[in-house]
């Protein structure tokens, strides 16, 4: 989520620290950061937000309110500050036509309150609809975010802010019965669509949740996901209605799922909501309606069927330090959450917390803990070695046959091969495989391992074999079950394979075999490209000796170039008093693949320069 | 210059070997376990909700004709499989187990991805383990993996189902004789984090009286940084260019 250093000092009144400063800390008590970016002279963070706290963190106000506990900054300007919400269920409530006096005003009514929990729609007349002032732009510009106009605009500035999606319907466009507006939350019927705002139509279908205009009953929007345009804000537009709502996580998603619709208000219910924020959501376009977009409120209605319960969690200073490790003092635990603008009762050692109703993500005390270390820092928690383990470490029969197999097969040389478990064969399939190539699950390793063969029998020059040997100690499913199987394979014999039990020592292993590891220290990265081999004999002067192998390896690497990776000696015989010495050379390039033609004038010069140096090319 | 008389064990293989020697001197046993596995090891026994984006097609291979069954996305099921078998044998914490093996996710393979992969998990459970344990546990296994150097272990804040509180592992080497290319830098290493009290229930442990640390840390990528390896799609390559230099 993009989050900017400009919007985000608007929540503080002293000066927040520089933009690596704040990333700093988000990283270390609270999120990953993927990126910084520059957008004028404001800074723009890409946060990480974990899965857990999509429920709230997804808006500038709550990396604010994160930023103000991590570093002590007090948390001046927080729009969910003012004590007092209006109650919307005042005026226009639905059915209550007492208390929506004379003038039209709307009702709502939800179908299935499981995936719609609350509604609240705010009927505004006479706003004025133009370009928004340059502050909004630019504020909605910084994160990624096209200005359209500003009742839009607006509503995305609220979403942004506060983490509660919205949307504004053109109310002209809807129709009155009775003088009121009927908002109905609905699933789709089969066959209905909707052009959405996108300008795209949507077959919808009945497990989609759908805005309806009650009176015309027709869609005109995909709950929590898209508007229409039947109900699009245009220049036009004098009166409209405004949706502040919570729907159901998985219905949200599995709709935009299934439209591939992902939008900020999807993304944002997908991850669950608390339905105490549609209020504030509604207070914050209020705002915009007095100061900005001109207009007035003309009645609300607001359907909260089952509101959401205050949570309070427990926890104790000890158990904080059982978990963690640390030795907080309860006035660390303390000072933690009254960073964290947790507010709470303490007795002995114990705090009950309420839980802001935002934070849906706390539930146990276990959650609180994390809170308290993660605010504390990590870097409180000390290094300390797990005590010694008093019952003995138990001999995992299969890992310590496949390792005493190992040993046998690499002393035989033999190779070992990992091969994918995925295959052309076999008897049991995945469904799903995004490249949809080789689908089954293998019945046997000899599939890959003679595939791994022939792969290796090119290079064996390059890998100094006589004969290239593999094994793979792998799952195979077969016969219904999955078992471990040890295969071997070589140019000259067959591929066999057996189960790895086979091979289990007859009596149990009271310990594993000290065997050896990889005393290899780093990589060497090799060439894709084929190589050439050449062979080169001659015989070496009469009392040779090891000064000869030193001019004859310098001759190799001085006119070999770049291109000689290796050579190696292949032969060595006497004849009389004179000494045959025979050489491989093998050129690789690792960009490109080597000619003949490029090898041939090499393999002259050091044919030349051999001779030149008193050897005789045989 | 001679010829190559001796075969070679694959990295990964060195590698489970070295993991399995450093933990088991700590007091872990191994333990292993199937590679297709039922949703409930998988997702909800480790209190991955059923409608949590991870479940999704995308991320999962699920088999085919076989309710529920999936290919294993992580090792974290053997959490569950050892801490249960244990209790049926009347056998209660502590524990300390390591699990090393191949997971998957349904993902297109590059130089860093790779669909089939491997993973090993750790987990110690009993009255007191503590997240101050597992920086100790962590803090050991790279100092004898990374033999000759300092090394530091930070932690920072994440999520992960099965844990709470959940971190990331980040592990820093110090010393001249540590490769340039690691050097003194913060790398990040694997998801870790105490056991998530519903985890312990689903496994039959009473998490009244019993918690501790889990992770989960991937094979193929500790190779790459232990070697230098440029490509993750080598370990599955099957090519001896590259395990023979093992």
């Amino acid at each position: 989520m993009k989050v900017s250093h400009h919007w985000l000092q608007k929540f503080f009144d002293e000066p927040l620290p520089d933009v690596a400063a704040l990333a700093d800390a988000l990283t270390f008590h609270a999120f990953e950061i993927d990126g910084i970016e520059n957008f004028g002279d404001d800074s723009i963070l890409d946060v990480k937000v974990t899965p857990n706290r999509g429920h709230d963190a997804l808006s500038h106000r709550s990396i604010a309110k994160e930023l103000s506990a991590i570093l002590k900054l007090p948390f001046a300007h927080d729009p969910f500050g003012a004590p007092e919400i209006p109650d919307f269920s005042v005026a226009g409530l639905q059915g209550d036509a007492a208390k929506s006096n004379s003038f039209p005003a709307v009702s709502v009514t939800l179908e299935d309150p499981a995936l719609s929990p609350r509604y609240i729609a705010g009927y505004i007349k006479g706003v004025k609809v133009g370009p928004s002032p340059a502050w909004l732009k630019r504020n909605l510009e910084s994160i990624g975010q096209r200005s359209i106009n500003n009742v839009v605009d607006a509503t995305n500035f609220v979403m942004f802010n506060t983490g509660q999606p919205l949307h504004a319907f053109d109310a002209g466009k809807l129709s009155q019965k009775d003088g009121r507006y009927h908002i109905v939350v609905r699933k789709a019927r089969k066959g209905e669509k909707l052009l959405a705002l996108d300008g795209k139509t949507y077959d919808l279908n009945d497990s989609q949740l759908i805005i309806a205009d009650g009176n015309a009953d027709v869609p005109i929007g995909i709950a929590g996901v898209k508007g229409g345009t039947p109900a699009g804000i245009s220049e036009t537009t004098q009166d409209i209605i405004i949706e502040s709502a919570n729907f159901n996580g998985v219905s949200v998603r599995k709709t935009a799922q299934a439209l591939k619709l992902r939008t900020d208000a999807s993304s944002r219910f997908e991850q669950v909501l608390s339905p105490e924020l549609a209020a504030r959501g509604m207070q914050g376009i209020l705002e915009f309606v007095q100061h900005m977009l001109g207009g007035e409120a003309a009645g609300f209605a607001d359907v909260y069927p089952a509101p959401q319960q205050a949570t309070r969690v427990s926890v104790s200073v000890e158990k904080i330090n059982k978990i963690l490790g640390t030795s907080l003092t309860p006035a660390e635990v303390s000072d933690a959450f009254m960073r964290l603008q947790f507010a709470y009762k303490e007795e002995s050692g114990t705090f009950d917390v309420a839980v802001p109703m935002e934070r849906l993500d706390i539930t146990i005390p276990e959650d609180l803990v994390e809170e308290v270390g993660r605010i504390v820092g990590y870097d409180k928690v000390p290094t300390v070695p797990l005590p010694p383990f008093t019952q003995a470490v138990e001999i995992n029969q299969n890992f310590y046959t496949a390792e005493h197999v190992r040993q046998d097969l690499t002393a035989a040389g033999y190779s070992e091969i990992f091969t994918s478990v995925f295959a052309d064969r076999g008897e049991r399939t995945v469904l799903n495989k995004v490249d949809s190539v080789k689908p089954y699950l293998r019945a046997t390793l000899t599939d890959g391992s003679i595939e791994a063969l022939k792969k290796n029998i090119p290079n064996k020059d390059l890998l100094r074999l006589k004969e290239v040997k593999l094994f793979e100690i792998g799952t195979v499913w077969k016969g219904g079950k999955e078992e471990m199987m040890v295969g071997i394979v070589t140019e000259k014999g067959k591929a066999v394979e057996e189960p790895l039990s086979m091979h289990a020592p007859k009596e149990a292993p009271t310990g594993y075999e000290n065997l050896p590891l990889s005393i290899t220290e780093r990589f060497q990265p090799f060439s894709k490209y084929p190589y050439i081999v050449r062979d080169i004999a001659m015989w070496l002067p009469v009392g040779s000796s090891t000064k000869d192998y030193e001019d004859i390896e310098k001759i190799f690497f001085e006119n070999g170039t770049e291109i000689l990776r290796e050579y190696s000696l292949l032969d060595v015989f006497e004849k009389g008093d004179k000494k045959s010495v025979a050489f491989r050379l093998i050129f690789q390039s690792f960009d490109r693949t080597l000619t003949e033609a490029e090898v041939n004038p090499i393999m002259e010069k050091i044919s030349v320069t051999l001779k030149e140096k008193g050897f005789e090319i045989r | 210059m001679a010829e190559d008389a001796r075969g070679h064990i694959h990295p990964i293989s060195s590698l489970i070997r070295e993991a399995n020697r450093i933990f088991g001197a700590m007091g872990f046993t191994l333990a292993e376990g199937p590679m297709i596995e039922s949703e409930w090891y998988n997702f909800d026994a480790l209190n991955v909700p059923k409608d949590h984006p991870a479940r999704d097609m995308q991320d999962t291979f699920f088999i085919k004709d076989e309710k529920e069954m999936v290919l294993r996305t992580h090792t974290s099921p053997l959490q569950i499989r050892y801490m249960e078998s244990q209790m049926r044998k009347g056998i209660q914490p502590p524990y300390r187990v390591i699990v090393p093996g191949k997971v998957f996710r349904n993902e297109a393979t590059d130089m860093t991805h790779e669909a089939e992969f491997f993973q090993i998990e750790g987990l110690a459970v009993g009255e007191d383990v503590t997240l101050a344990n597992l920086k100790g546990t962590l803090e050991q296994f790279f100092k004898d993996l990374f033999k000759g150097a300092n090394v530091e272990v930070r932690f920072r804040p994440s999520f992960f189902p099965f844990t709470e509180p959940s971190v990331e592992v980040d592990m820093r080497l110090i010393g001249d004789n540590v490769p340039e290319k690691l050097r003194n830098k913060w790398i990040e290493m694997m998801g870790a984090g105490m056991v998530h009290p519903a985890v312990l229930k689903n496994a039959g442990v009473d998490p009244s009286k019993y918690q501790g640390f889990a992770f989960g840390m991937g094979l193929d990528r500790l190779a790459l940084l232990r070697w230098g390896i440029d490509d993750v799609r080598h370990m599955h390559s099957a090519d001896l260019r590259f395990i023979n230099q093992f």
